[in-house]
């Protein structure tokens, strides 16, 4: 079942280094490349605007102070699939993007691979 | 003049009754002979001088007040066109003595106002004054004795009558105090009050608060519309008419107005707890509106305050605990044994878990990096490990993170550096350069420890300390394993550089 993911270039948007290393950790065990981190708005909005391609995402809602939609926004945009990651629990998300894919701080690997699954559209099999 | 006219004329010069007029400017413009009799002066002395100048009603301690109420009656008559009526007047008034020198005398006058009116307007005010001053005397002396005896004396002199003037005028002082003393209640209430009047809400009154939270502005006599034109297009108006329309009160809690409350400023947000209320007429029919309230932003944003603050604590409460987990997860995976894993972790958690304390000392402001750098060390021998830098104030993510950078530092010096050999040292130097945008410079270098190599694999250590200065704290590192010691060197930002 992990070949599903195995190769995916999944992006991370995290400014914890120590929370994007387990993320990396967790992806590189599932078999992804984690891309990034993005510590920043604006590093992340870089890396999605650079042509690699991405096949997923995982972005922190607070990233430095600011929030990540504007990353989300240009994910979509590019058609890439992506889950938040928040400690901010249900009332962390505005309504805009209430119900989209979203893992809580802390995490586990399988609540990680499972949003990823979903959100990629990947079946478990 | 008619015949008939002059004949009043000199009827009146004549009459046994003391009269004067005078203008608006209250001078004496015309007395009759009764007058210049009862006061012992002439002509000469009082026409063309002002009559507060001539009768200044001596230095009784009342006198001040007598004066007040005798100016406010004329003043009445000539703004309003109405007779005014003073029952009882204390005013003393200067009369010549025997010798010629003017000396005040005690006199007691009930006094009449009328208006001289020419083409609706009020020329003139004739005053009628009648000297009581040897009925009050009688009633003043008889007081002492018993209140029968008084109210006997005033059945015969007709103090009845006065009795009766006298108590409508206490009245009328009495209810004159408590009405200043509702206004003033009112102006000073501390919250916001303003009485709207007619289907156009013209504001007819406000008080002191309300003043303040419409920023000061010349509303009195305005219809709300124009008095408030900023709050068009936010429902208040509208709830107004409803109000007055209805007769139902209507209330808002918490409720959201942006005013203008500088000229040319911009719209400003106030919450206000309010109520309306229709007030109705003698037949029921709404007139106007009470409105009367309190300002409660200051409570709506402390409340946003609380909220944002307990968002900001989960917020804080699930990254610490992701990076608790990140901890235990990578420390796992270079300790096989149990026994030096929980060693080894509980070494991290303690050191994350003292920096918390440095910022909670300071109410989450920051910490000194001295401070840190202390803790991290003390450990080792505090002689063993020398610093030498200035004062630096570390935000609160910046002392998280060289808190754990210290540790990972001297735990490995510990371990494989300097400080697992007796003779071995630390020496921290730091510095802050460029003021502007000033930028940590911090050395760590160990001397007289085992040769050093550089490690086969870069552990969860080395990793931690390069990520954390490059990702979280935007900055450099450089660890060189030179063969006599290992050393790093740290080029860290203190104010972080954000694009908004």
């Amino acid at each position: 079942m992990t070949q599903t993911l195995t190769g995916r270039r999944v992006l991370v948007v995290e400014d914890e280094s120590l929370v994007a290393m387990l993320l990396e950790t967790i992806l590189e065990d599932m078999g992804c490349i984690p891309i990034g981190p993005a510590g920043t708005v604006e590093e992340g909005l870089a890396m999605v605007a650079d042509p690699a391609p991405l096949d997923g995402a995982l972005l922190d809602v607070n990233v430095a102070g600011r929030q990540v939609f504007p990353i989300a926004e240009a994910l979509t945009a590019r058609g890439v699939p992506f889950v938040f990651s928040t400690g901010y629990g249900e009332s962390g998300l505005p309504d805009a993007w209430r119900g989209h894919a979203t893992v809580q701080k802390p995490f586990t690997e399988s609540a990680i691979r499972a949003a990823l699954m979903k959100a990629m559209g990947v079946e478990n099999v | 003049m008619t015949s008939i006219e002059t004949d009043l004329a000199a009827a009146l010069n004549a009459s046994p009754n003391a009269y004067f007029i005078v203008g608006p400017e209250l001078k004496f413009v015309w007395a009759n002979q009764a007058y210049f009799a009862v006061t012992q002066r002439t002509a000469a002395d009082l026409i063309g001088t002002p009559v507060f100048e001539a009768f200044d009603a001596g230095p009784g301690l009342d006198a001040p007040e007598s004066t007040r109420r005798l100016r406010a009656s004329f003043e009445k008559v000539f703004a309003t066109g109405v007779r005014n009526d003073i029952p009882v007047l204390h005013y003393a008034i200067p009369v010549p003595g025997a010798d010629g020198v003017l000396a005040y005398e005690d006199r007691y006058w009930s006094v009449i106002h009328t208006p001289l009116i020419r083409d609706g307007v009020v020329e003139h005010v004739l005053q009628y004054a009648i000297d009581i001053t040897e009925l009050e005397n009688l009633r003043r002396s008889a007081a002492d004795v018993t209140t029968s005896a008084v109210h006997a004396i005033d059945a015969i002199v007709g103090g009845a009558l006065l009795s009766g003037a006298r108590s409508v005028q206490a009245d009328n002082a009495r209810l004159e105090t408590e009405r200043q003393g509702l206004m003033d209640l009112f102006m000073q209430a501390p919250g916001f009050v303003t009485v709207l009047n007619g289907p156009d809400h013209v504001i007819q009154i406000h008080n002191s608060a309300y003043a303040q939270l419409i920023g000061h502005r010349d509303i009195s006599g305005k219809p709300i519309r124009e008095a408030l034109p900023e709050i068009q297009g936010q429902g208040y108006f509208e709830f107004l008419d409803s109000v007055y329309e209805t007769g139902e009160p209507y209330e808002g809690r918490a409720s959201r107005v942006q005013l203008q409350r500088t000229p040319d400023g911009p719209l400003e947000a106030r919450f206000l707890d309010f109520i309306y209320q229709p007030i109705r007429d003698a037949n029921g029919a709404v007139a106007g509106i009470f409105v009367q309230g309190h300002d409660v932003t200051g409570t709506v944003r402390s409340a946003e305050r609380q909220k944002l603050m307990i968002d900001e604590l989960n917020h804080r409460v699930k990254n610490t605990l992701a990076t608790i987990q990140s901890i235990a997860v990578q420390t796992a995976r270079s300790h096989g044994d149990p026994a030096t894993f929980a060693e080894s972790f509980q070494a991290r958690l303690m050191a994350l878990s003292h920096t918390h304390n440095l910022l909670t000392r300071s109410h989450w402001e920051g910490a000194d990096l001295d401070a840190i750098l202390q803790h991290e060390t003390e450990a080792h021998g505090s002689h063993r490990v020398t610093l030498n830098g200035p004062p630096v104030a570390l935000e609160p993510a910046a002392a998280l993170s060289l808190g754990m950078i210290f540790h990972e530092l001297a735990t490995n010096a510990a371990k494989y550096g300097a400080l697992s050999a007796p003779e071995g040292r630390v020496m921290v130097d730091w510095a802050v350069a460029n003021q502007t945008r000033p930028v940590l410079t911090l050395t760590w270098r160990e001397i007289g420890g085992p040769p050093v190599a550089p490690p086969e694999r870069r552990g969860f250590g080395s990793r931690l300390i390069e990520r954390n200065v490059r990702h979280d704290l935007a900055g450099a590192v450089i660890l060189d394993y030179a063969n006599d010691g290992f050393s790093a060197e740290f080029s860290v930002p203190l104010e972080k550089e954000r694009s908004s």
